[in-house]
């Protein structure tokens, strides 16, 4: 098990490496030197030499060539490509343009406020999709089949903003069900999360329980269900024992697959429910130009990313008794 | 022996080509043909908002601002008295553009580098893997608004980025992964086929045996694909405009959204209410006929007999 | 009915997307405690089908059982609830499937599959449906048992397997065990093993046995009766010796001469021409009359579909060129086979 995640973990190194180079490429060689961008137009010579030294841009691009001819090799290695790469690593990101607070500390403080919202609804989406799906598995080829089906495709046809919009108007503003926007630390977050959460779900279910349900009938036409209702077995049994072991291993496969879904949604529900998570300093640092602080959330999110793929497979392995961990 | 003899296939349908095939089961199905007939709206519309056929005064105020959907006013008016109706006809042009032209770019890099990887494996496939394993490592709306906020206002070949170019242009860089890990793993399957071997074996080019043999065999994966992605881009395209990141000046869906977003709390509904219903009623439609072609062209899902 | 199992005029039709199916069309057959039936044919000529429908395992909505009885134990299968169906299912009758690769299920042992089997048909401790699991491993002859029942199925061979299935299928004693293709899937050593440890079990258990195949050397190895399948209907059924000694359906004639023999001195082995016509458009009257090397020029085989008929004691066939077939009396049971009556 160790020596699995082990080889896991070297197995990301390389991809870690990479999200390294797409973000040194899209913030320090794609825009130049964006000084005078942060500056302003009637900034001072010596404001723009500040901020180029604050951010590292007055160091050589990729090596320092003069140092490395003076046999200074440590030196040589204090560029703009280095720099990156060290301080990305060892999360030791520069301050932010417009708060001037360390980047790291504001997204720890940060992180709770958008895991209260993200893990419920991860959690909510996952349960109440499996849930459908497994009636709508059962109801199959009926009329009820047909019209949730149809209902799931309407629902993922929707963009997320209306879901959101038409929420959050309605049910908290003009019915006053929830408060409208809003947070707060400790057990009343739940409270304020209860919409976003919602929301969250709702829009996101059309397509789980739609791909849920392909992974169900998929797994009822296998031969296995055929051998477990030459048992006598009844048909919840053969649903609820041996359907849905098996459609769990897609199901896990794809977890992963629904992080994106989560930033998405923790982005926009953050944004408009106003939960000072790392959603909203991602778009306000969008809108306030501050780069490092995008720079930074792309290569944690990344992170995020690859560490859930890795527990994604750790679970594969656990339920499926085909793979195992050595 | 006696099997062979014995055991030959049902052939449900022989003799037509799996084209026609497809398109007949497809027109079979009244839904798909009502879908198929939303999506001929919805692109003509914004081929008559191309021509200036269609909603070419959309800026013009044709009431006072606010007003409900009524006989008189369509599907009612925005906070500067702008028709409701003409801007969401002529957000349909943005929508379809952005999509057409995102899926454009994002096939040509997809399907290249996937049938370059799946074909000559190797170091360019496992470059070419490690290329989209990181690209998909990073979240999709992430990746997409740093793209976007990198390439606002920069100029590429002289042409200056912004708006709506900024959209196609960031969804069609971003999205290529699944298309190309798709195409990889098919032409995998497909390099070692006896048609493959046989047209190596008759001395044809490699780049004969990708574009003439290889690429015809995978090109319906790309069809599924897409019709399903287009539904991703449109929604993508939402986000960025809504987001102030796409397109500006011009009334796209998301556009619409944002504008909305402050006339809510006035009781305004109905601007929000009409972009959802053009973008609801395009992406239902595209679904419905995405998922008949996938069962159509996909040999694997049907059913057989025994 | 003093039959153990008989079907009669069973109909089964599948709802397609091009068009309705009618997968089994008025078949009948009997089997007895003891005797094995086998059924032959080419894929998709419904001998799976009619199984199914026994078991009540068509899958629904698609297929549809239309028409005719199934009778076991002198009640109609075909008007019990779903409940009562699955008290007999697996119970007093039970199946294996061609794909032993498949047909277990992957995620749980094989020890876990037996199991349940066994507690949803008898009143046991789960201890004793363990030992109960082990005992009836050890009766198909899989080694080292009380750990195999620990094994998930991708740890055994396809022969395992398929003794694994047997075990399960025979844990609760049936009556009757239907068997799909059990050796399709495996290798010819181990599909002779298979098949005697089927012959073995059913002496032991004085079991009937109904046996799908499109292979006519496992039909001599193991049936009494044989029943011969051409596109969804019955077209030959009589005693295995009587088939084999003088088969009468220029169909089965036609499996007989595409059989390689030792110290034939023949190149070729003669195929039957033709293809399986597609079920959504059966050829009209004879099914056969297209590929039928007796003549498809004849105007009644074009336009009349031959019903069976005694031809002979103890053979039924439904074929117009036989001779006398005109002067027999309908009938689709050769209930006076030879066999039948003299050994049992």
């Amino acid at each position: 098990m160790v020596s699995y995640i082990i080889r896991r973990l070297l197995y990301a190194i390389p991809t870690i490496l990479g999200v390294l180079l797409i973000t040194f490429i899209l913030f320090n060689l794609i825009p130049g030197d964006p000084s005078y961008d942060i500056a302003g137009k009637s900034a001072s010579a010596e404001t723009i030499a500040e901020i180029r030294r604050e951010l590292g841009f007055d160091k050589p691009r990729f090596l320092d060539t003069e140092a490395l001819s003076q046999g200074r090799i440590a030196a040589a290695f204090d560029s703009q490509f280095f720099n990156h790469f060290r301080n990305t690593l060892t999360l030791n990101f520069p301050r932010s343009l417009t708060s001037h607070e360390p980047i790291w500390d504001e997204i720890k403080s940060r992180a709770p406020a958008s895991l209260t919202l993200a893990a419920p609804m991860f959690i909510g989406l996952i349960a109440t999709s499996i849930a459908i799906a497994l009636v709508v598995a059962f109801a199959r080829g009926s009329w009820v089949d047909t019209i949730l089906v149809f209902i799931c495709v309407v629902g993922m046809s929707i963009p997320m903003l209306s879901y959101i919009l038409f929420g959050q108007h309605y049910l908290a503003y003009e019915l006053g069900w929830f408060p409208i926007l809003g947070y707060e630390s400790g057990m009343q977050a739940f409270k304020y999360i209860a919409l976003p959460c919602l929301l969250g779900i709702a829009s996101g279910l059309g397509s789980y329980v739609r791909f849920y349900r392909t992974v169900m009938l998929d797994e009822m036409r296998s031969d296995y269900v055929r051998t477990a209702f030459a048992k006598g077995l009844s048909s919840p049994r053969v649903l609820f024992k041996h359907v849905l072991k098996n459609a769990m291993i897609p199901i896990i496969t794809t977890l992963v697959l629904s992080i994106p879904f989560l930033f998405l949604g923790s982005l926009l529900l953050e944004r408009f429910f106003s939960i000072p998570g790392m959603g909203s300093y991602f778009l306000d640092a969008f809108n306030s130009r501050d780069f490092p602080v995008i720079n930074a959330m792309v290569f944690t999110t990344s992170l995020l990313y690859v560490l859930g793929q890795l527990v994604t497979d750790i679970c594969y392995a656990l339920v499926d008794p085909r793979i195992s961990l050595r | 022996m006696t099997e062979a003899a014995l055991t030959s296939d049902i052939a449900v349908g022989k003799g037509r080509s799996l084209w026609a095939d497809a398109w007949r089961r497809l027109l079979s199905r009244k839904l798909v043909v009502a879908s198929l007939i939303v999506i001929a709206v919805f692109v003509m519309v914004a081929l008559g908002v191309y021509a200036g056929l269609i909603a070419r005064d959309w800026s013009e105020p044709v009431g006072p601002r606010y007003q409900r959907p009524s006989l008189e006013h369509g599907f009612g008016t925005d906070f500067l008295g702008r028709s409701v109706w003409r801007k969401t006809l002529y957000g349909a042009k943005i929508s379809l553009t952005v999509a057409f032209l995102a899926s454009l770019i994002s096939i040509c890099i997809g399907l290249p580098l996937g049938a370059i990887a799946g074909y000559f494996k190797g170091w360019i496939d496992e470059l070419i893997v490690w290329l989209f394993t990181t690209v998909n490592s990073i979240p999709y709306i992430i990746l997409i608004l740093a793209f976007a906020f990198v390439l606002q206002g920069k100029t590429l070949f002289g042409y200056p980025l912004r708006g709506i170019s900024v959209v196609y242009l960031v969804i069609g860089l971003t999205s290529w992964v699944g298309l190309c890990r798709l195409i990889r793993g098919e032409v995998l399957k497909h390099r070692d086929r006896d048609y493959v071997m046989a047209a190596r074996a008759y001395g044809c080019s490699r780049s004969r045996i990708i574009l003439g043999h290889v690429i015809p065999n995978v090109a319906h994966l790309v069809i599924i694909n897409f019709s399903l992605r287009f539904v991703s881009f449109i929604h993508a395209e939402v986000i960025l405009s809504f987001l102030g990141l796409g397109v500006k000046g011009e009334p796209s869906w998301g556009v619409m959204i944002d504008d909305a977003r402050q006339e809510l709390y006035r009781g305004c509904w109905w601007q929000l209410a009409a972009a959802t219903l053009a973008i609801g009623l395009l992406c239902l439609a595209l679904n419905i006929v995405g998922d008949a072609l996938r069962d159509a062209l996909d040999p694997k899902l049907r059913q057989g007999l025994e | 009915m003093n039959d153990l199992l008989q079907i009669r005029g069973l109909c089964t039709e599948f709802r397609t997307e091009d068009g309705l199916v009618r997968a089994v069309d008025g078949v009948s057959w009997q089997v007895n405690p003891g005797r094995t039936l086998g059924i032959v044919g080419e894929s998709g000529c419904g001998k799976s089908v009619s199984a199914l429908s026994v078991m009540g395992l068509i899958p629904k909505p698609s297929g549809e059982i239309v028409g005719g009885q199934v009778w076991f134990k002198g009640q109609d299968l075909l008007k019990l609830t779903e409940r009562q169906i699955r008290e007999i299912r697996g119970n007093e009758i039970a199946m294996i499937f061609q794909e032993p690769m498949t047909s277990l299920n992957p995620v749980f042992t094989v020890g876990n599959q037996i199991v349940e089997a066994i507690k949803l048909h008898q009143k046991l401790r789960t201890r004793d449906a363990w030992d109960l699991a082990v005992e009836s491993l050890q009766r198909v002859g899989v080694p080292s048992a009380a750990e195999r029942v620990y094994a998930y199925p991708h740890q055994l061979s396809g022969g395992m397997r398929q003794r694994v299935m047997i075990a399960m299928a025979l844990s609760c004693h049936p009556a009757v065990l239907i068997a799909d293709e059990p050796t399709t899937a495996l290798d010819v050593t181990i599909q002779a093993q298979i098949l005697e440890l089927l012959r073995r079990l059913q002496a032991g258990e004085r079991m009937a046995l109904v046996l799908i195949t499109h292979d006519l050397a496992v039909i001599a190895q193991i049936a009494h009766t044989v029943a011969v399948m051409y596109a969804s209907r019955i077209v030959e059924y009589t005693s295995v010796e009587a088939l084999f000694d003088q088969p009468l359906h220029p169909y089965t004639q036609g499996l007989f001469r595409s059989l390689p023999r030792l110290g034939q001195k023949k190149r070729r082995l003669d195929a039957i021409g033709g293809t399986v016509p597609n079920p959504l458009a059966f050829p009209s009257g004879c099914k056969f009359h297209p590929r039928c090397p007796l003549g498809c020029d004849d105007k009644r085989c074009q336009s009349v579909e031959p019903n069976l008929r005694l031809i002979r004691p103890g053979h039924v066939l439904a074929c117009f060129k036989a001779a006398g077939y005109e002067d027999s009396p309908p009938c689709d049971i050769p209930t006076q086979a030879p066999t039948e009556v003299s050994n049992g």
